[in-house]
């Protein structure tokens, strides 16, 4: 599995710094490549070392953070950007949203909860080169495992199930999905079962308990708990929150 | 002519009952006022005295009547250079320059006060009345002149960077007091003297003293405070203390950091003001980086929020819980070394959210629970102390009753635990109500 290479864009040298060395790349299948204090060093840093994800400020000096990520898109739409933001940029965001921003994140930045966010980034890149699989590579264990878990979801699965349904071992199956997709499996469940709610939030008018059902948790709380935890709002809100936006 | 004095005494009198009871910044310019006031009072006491002593030569003891002048004379001076004085500080405020004549006046003030001791009185006895004169008079009315010369040229040398109003009042207290004096010369018998000076400090009180402008004063100084406290951007503030977490978290200082991490996300959620409605969910995660930061300051404390997600969507008034807890906090638990419990807990009952913040704190002290209700009924009418937490709490009250209707509200009650339970009823709603 390839290191994702992270460009790191923040006007303040100890949040640099601070993302340097208190998050774990290594166990997220990452590496720092370089970092950016400004607008335009910004851009010029991705133009040169053409990261896979670059971890951006909005309010930075010369060039705020919006312009980068739109002029860097132009020049290649496949770098992943994730927003760090502090408050006062809030309003920004609504626009960063338009930019398909993978992932965004409220200051202080909880490592953690950072974490999480890096796994999702590797899943929806995963997901996305499944996408573009041609037949043969369809046939690939862990595209069937992952085909199985996408069909599954409403059911209960886990990985002995997993394990017993495909005639492996469960060490195996999680060894398969740290390797090829860079997450645990369990993360990754989770991960997916978030997205089918989310999905589910913004396009359907179904109650929540009903989402809860169909993303694969029987606990309606459970279900609350975990959505907010991952998202940092509850269902209800995320749903209303996407019906804001213009 | 005694008469007038007997007024004039009972005018500045008034004026200064009104001036000391009335509630003023400490500066120097009102300082400089409340001496003056206290001096022109005992000069005008003495005033009065010596009218009646000068006109009764033969009867009063030449001893009496000498001492009786020199202090009248020496009162006056003072006074005078009080005016000085007065007007000296409120150019210097006005211009921001130093005063450089001050210490001209004062040893002009020492020298005079000295001849006023020393000089021989002699006292002129005409048909039409007697009054001092010679050289120890004459000491009187160098001075008026020396100090109305010196405040003459202050008001000229400064007159473009001296706010109007204040030129003007400036202007009238000098115009009033040379033309007395120039009067007085003119009539030494008329004995005018305490009304130049009672009229002077009367166009001060009026213009630049009396209690209204003392008032504005102060609440524009407390407003300029606050307006300066609401600019201290909150974001500078926890962006800095994330600033320093992660330099805590770099140093390998886990405790810290995480202690900071809910500072800032106190601080954050605390920054919410601009919507009156909020999630329950909002406001409790306000009250768990609160009470999990309480928790660390007081490891005696058992903090609890129970409260079961299905209610996390309830629409509540923005920071009404926080208030309730920190009253639970320094009223009841404070009394009992922080050692004790807290809880907070919600639950629906039909079209009714019941908030409750439980403590087993020290409880009602007598009398207190009575005037806690009278409160919360007569939320309307009631003057909260400004010390103290009642404001909070009732303010808690107020905005429920003004966002939720008036059946909702907040009651206290005692509990098992010992302790206070406050209550809040609030309507059933969910979603949207922006």
């Amino acid at each position: 599995m390839k290191l994702l290479r992270v460009l790191l864009v923040d006007d303040e040298i100890m949040i640099r710094e601070g993302f340097k060395r208190l998050f774990d790349w290594q166990a997220h299948g990452c590496e720092v490549v370089g970092e950016a204090a400004d607008g335009v060093q910004a851009l010029s840093q991705i133009e040169q070392l053409q990261p896979d994800i670059v971890i951006m400020d909005i309010n930075i000096p010369i060039m705020n953070g919006i312009k980068v990520i739109q002029i860097a898109r132009m020049r290649n739409e496949n770098i992943a950007f994730v927003i760090v933001s502090g408050y006062d940029d809030f309003s920004y965001c609504r626009e960063a949203l338009k930019l398909q921003i993978t992932d965004y994140l409220l200051k202080p930045v909880d490592y953690e909860e950072f974490g999480a966010c890096i796994d999702h980034l590797r899943i929806s890149l995963f997901e996305r080169g499944a996408a573009r699989a041609d037949e043969q590579e369809q046939g690939r264990t862990i595209l069937q495992l992952t085909r199985y878990l996408q069909e599954h979801l409403q059911e209960e699965v886990s990985l002995s199930l997993l394990a017993d349904t495909f005639h492996l071992s469960a060490a195996y199956i999680s060894q398969l999905f740290k390797s090829e997709i860079g997450v645990n499996f369990l993360n990754y469940l989770t991960n997916i079962r978030m997205e089918r709610a989310k999905k589910l939030l913004v396009s359907t008018d179904l109650p929540i308990a009903e989402v809860a059902e169909k993303s694969g948790y029987t606990d309606y709380r459970v279900f609350t708990k975990a959505f907010k935890k991952a998202e940092g709002a509850t269902p209800s809100q995320y749903r209303r929150d996407f019906e804001v936006q213009p | 002519m005694l008469r007038m004095e007997i007024a004039l005494i009972l005018v500045l009198g008034f004026v200064a009952y009104i001036y000391y009871s009335a509630e003023r910044t400490q500066t120097a310019l009102h300082r400089t006022f409340s001496v003056l006031l206290a001096a022109a009072l005992v000069h005008l006491v003495f005033d009065a005295l010596t009218l009646y002593t000068v006109n009764h030569l033969d009867t009063v003891p030449r001893l009496l009547n000498d001492a009786l002048h020199r202090v009248f004379v020496g009162t006056m001076v003072l006074v005078v250079f009080l005016f000085y004085q007065y007007i000296a500080i409120l150019v210097e405020e006005e211009t921001g320059k130093p005063r450089r004549l001050d210490i001209a006046a004062r040893v002009f003030l020492a020298a005079a006060e000295v001849g006023v001791l020393v000089l021989p009185v002699h006292y002129a006895q005409t048909p039409l009345g007697n009054y001092s004169d010679g050289i120890h008079a004459d000491v009187c009315y160098v001075s008026v002149a020396f100090y109305l010369l010196l405040c003459v040229g202050l008001l000229a040398g400064n007159w473009k960077s001296i706010h109007a109003k204040k030129r003007f009042a400036i202007g009238a207290a000098l115009g009033i007091e040379l033309s007395v004096s120039l009067l007085q010369g003119l009539h030494p018998t008329w004995l005018i003297s305490g009304m130049g000076i009672t009229l002077m400090t009367l166009a001060f009180y009026l213009t630049l003293e009396n209690p209204d402008i003392l008032r504005s004063e102060l609440t524009e100084q407390k407003m300029s405070m606050l307006y300066l406290k609401s600019q201290v951007n909150p974001h500078f503030l926890y962006n800095t203390l994330d600033t320093i977490r992660i330099q805590a978290q770099l140093n390998g200082d886990e405790k810290v950091a995480q202690l900071l991490m809910r500072l800032v996300s106190f601080f954050r959620h605390s920054v919410k003001v601009d919507r009156s409605m909020v999630t329950l969910d909002e406001e409790l995660e306000l009250i768990e980086a609160y009470l999990d930061l309480m928790c660390v300051r007081y490891p005696k404390l058992k903090c609890s929020v129970d409260v079961a997600p299905e209610l996390y969507e309830a629409q509540v008034p923005n920071f009404i819980l926080q208030p309730l807890v920190e009253n639970s906090l320094l009223h009841g638990l404070k009394n009992r070394g922080y050692c004790g419990e807290l809880h907070v807990a919600a639950e629906k009952k039909g079209e009714c959210l019941t908030l409750l913040v439980e403590d087993s704190g020290s409880g009602f002290a007598e009398g207190k629970k009575q005037k806690i209700d009278d409160m919360l009924r007569h939320y309307v009418t009631w003057e909260p102390k400004l010390t103290g937490n009642s404001i909070g709490v009732l303010n808690v009250q107020k905005r429920i009753k003004l966002l939720c209707g008036k059946a909702y509200g907040l009651s206290y009650e005692e509990n098992e635990l010992g302790g206070v339970t406050a209550r809040i009823t609030l309507p059933w709603r969910q979603g949207v109500s922006e």
